[in-house]
């Protein structure tokens, strides 16, 4: 599996590398000292893995997730920022703390997947205010357009995401998402009920009882895609 | 202040009031039946009592005669009363003889003294009792701002020993000096040294002591060292030191302060990172201390508490009051200065 590593320090870097040299299913594909670097290695080399340091100049490692489309998989490294990893409503796949003890590297890194090769999004970085969430998007039961903002759906969580709902469309599994009408686009694996309504038109429930209500077309469509 | 004033005015009416009716009442009337004379006399004299004594309690306040010492303040406040009662009682002849058209009684010199010298007596109590009250006052004022004094005192050691030793930096530092003991080991004991020194520095207990200046800028120094490792390059250090004010005591972890802070707002956030100056000199009888950084005092970062500069402020206060300043100035663009002015003691512990 590829990695990038992402720290201001050389130190630090180097600690990194020498503490994964023991694992061969690693391959460190690159070194970034800071995000503005990282964002063309990441276009390059399509880690599938980056170590992420929070704090460092200019922009930190939560902006720099929040600049990337599509997010891979990341373990946090970080010396001590209780407060950053506070912010973490969902936690990201893992995060370790500097001097990082190679027991719980080794544990991190065994919960990492190769990337599949696919053209779909995977994960996005969600931030709002302080906090902040690495949401997968098959959790993201409904996306409402808000301008050329988005809002996302997922566990109890509505954030507003400043990509469009045209441009997401774009790189969502076009089994799973369903474009309900001109504003939503649903996920089908988190509807609950359908209601048919006046004149056939079909209002969805989706997960936590919000409701999608389609216009005569897209209820037509709704219905040959689950062969209703 | 309007409770205080309020009471005050309440004070100088039911008193003067109380005093003119009494007054008007036995001499006047049982004398004399309720003459006009007598009534307007006596409520004209209410009426500017209360202004001549206000007119000697804004004197008092703003000659602060509360201030001197006990023989200079009658000197003052016992001619002041004759003079009011000598005004009181030209007053009071002056309105019976323009109502009446004769002097009547006060054509007797004696009854003019005798008036005269009760007046004395009445003015003479009314300062008594002024300045008992205020002094009383006074007091408890003093007493709540020592408590509230200790109170700030207690919480300013208790941030200090909580700032003591920055986390961040220490996990940093002790990840760096791990991956330093295989590319350059001699290095590695170095640095472990310096941590150690900083941390000796860090546990000294009594934060009150002060140290001398030489020893803080040594901690400093190891510090620096141990970050230039971290920044390497991003890290340029000046420091601008004068040889006469190394024995100069300051309380410990105040420079230092203001060098992590320099550092997290200066350098940490700047890709390449900055120029860092330190300077002390003597300015007149005072300590001067200055840290200058790259960066601008118009954006805080968000999350920054500043609590590092309200803290260092406190210390400053509670151990010199107002004669120390902690001042944050951009004396250009891009560049932010924290300079401490702080009266010079040598300092008696090495």
């Amino acid at each position: 599996m590829k990695a990038l590593i992402i720290d201001d320090e050389r130190m630090a870097r180097q600690e990194l590398r020498r503490l994964l040299a023991a694992h061969s299913e690693i391959e460190i594909a690159g070194e970034a000292r800071m995000a503005e670097e990282a964002l063309n290695l990441i276009g390059h080399i399509e880690p599938d893995v980056l170590f992420l340091d929070i704090r460092m100049p200019g922009m930190s490692g939560f902006d720099l997730l929040e600049r990337l489309d599509d997010v891979p998989q990341v373990i946090f490294t970080t010396a001590y920022d209780e407060y950053a990893l506070k912010a973490f409503e969902v936690s990201a796949l893992d995060y370790l703390v500097k001097p990082v003890v190679p027991a719980r590297l080794a544990a991190a890194v065994a919960k990492l997947r190769p990337r599949k090769v696919r053209s779909t999004l995977e994960r996005v970085f969600v931030k709002e205010g302080e906090r902040c969430w690495l949401v997968r998007v098959v959790d993201i039961f409904l996306l409402e357009s808000e301008g050329n903002f988005t809002r996302l759906y997922f566990a109890n969580e509505r954030v507003l995401i400043p990509r469009s709902l045209a441009a997401l469309q774009e790189r969502l599994d076009p089994d799973v998402f369903f474009r309900a009408g001109r504003r939503q686009i649903l996920n089908l694996k988190w509807v609950q009920c359908v209601n048919v309504g006046v004149g056939g038109n079909l209002s969805v429930t989706l997960h936590g009882g919000k409701t999608v209500e389609m216009s005569r077309r897209q209820s037509a469509r709704f219905r040959e895609v689950l062969s209703l | 202040m309007k409770v205080k004033n309020a009471q005050y005015w309440t004070c100088q009416i039911v008193g003067w009031g109380a005093y003119s009716f009494g007054a008007g009442l036995s001499t006047g009337v049982i004398a004399n039946g309720w003459r006009r004379s007598v009534v307007i006399g006596y409520l004209l004299f209410f009426l500017y009592s209360i202004g001549l004594t206000h007119l000697l309690r804004s004197q008092i306040h703003r000659r602060k005669w509360t201030s001197l010492s006990l023989p200079k303040a009658l000197l003052r406040l016992v001619p002041a009363n004759m003079l009011i009662a000598a005004v009181q009682s030209a007053l009071v002849v002056s309105v019976y003889t323009g109502i009446e058209g004769h002097l009547g009684e006060w054509s007797q010199a004696s009854s003019i003294a005798y008036m005269f010298i009760g007046l004395s007596v009445v003015d003479t109590i009314w300062t008594i009792l002024y300045l008992a009250i205020t002094t009383f006052r006074h007091s408890r004022e003093v007493q709540r701002r020592e408590m509230q004094m200790k109170l700030a005192l207690s919480n300013a050691e208790l941030r200090a020993l909580e700032a003591q030793v920055n986390p961040h930096f220490l996990f940093n530092c002790l990840n760096s000096i791990r991956g330093m003991i295989s590319e350059d080991s001699a290095q590695a004991q170095d640095m472990i040294t310096r941590l150690a020194n900083i941390l000796r520095y860090n546990l000294q207990k009594d934060r009150h002591h002060t140290v001398p200046l030489a020893s803080e800028l040594e901690a400093v120094s190891d510090y620096l060292a141990l970050e230039s490792i971290r920044f390497e390059d991003r890290l340029r250090v000046h420091v601008e030191v004068d040889h006469a004010v190394g024995q100069s005591a300051v309380p410990p972890m105040l420079l230092q302060t203001l060098v992590e802070n320099a550092i997290k707002h200066g350098v940490e956030e700047l890709p390449s990172g900055g120029d860092l100056f330190i300077r002390a000199s003597l300015e007149g009888d005072a300590l001067r201390m200055e840290v200058e950084n790259p960066g601008n005092l118009r954006d805080p970062r968000p999350g920054s508490t500043q609590i590092g500069l309200t803290n260092a402020r406190e210390r400053l206060r509670v151990l010199y009051g107002d004669r120390a300043s902690l001042q944050l100035r951009s004396p250009r663009v891009g560049r932010v200065t924290a300079t401490i002015l702080m009266p010079t003691t040598l300092s008696s512990s090495a």
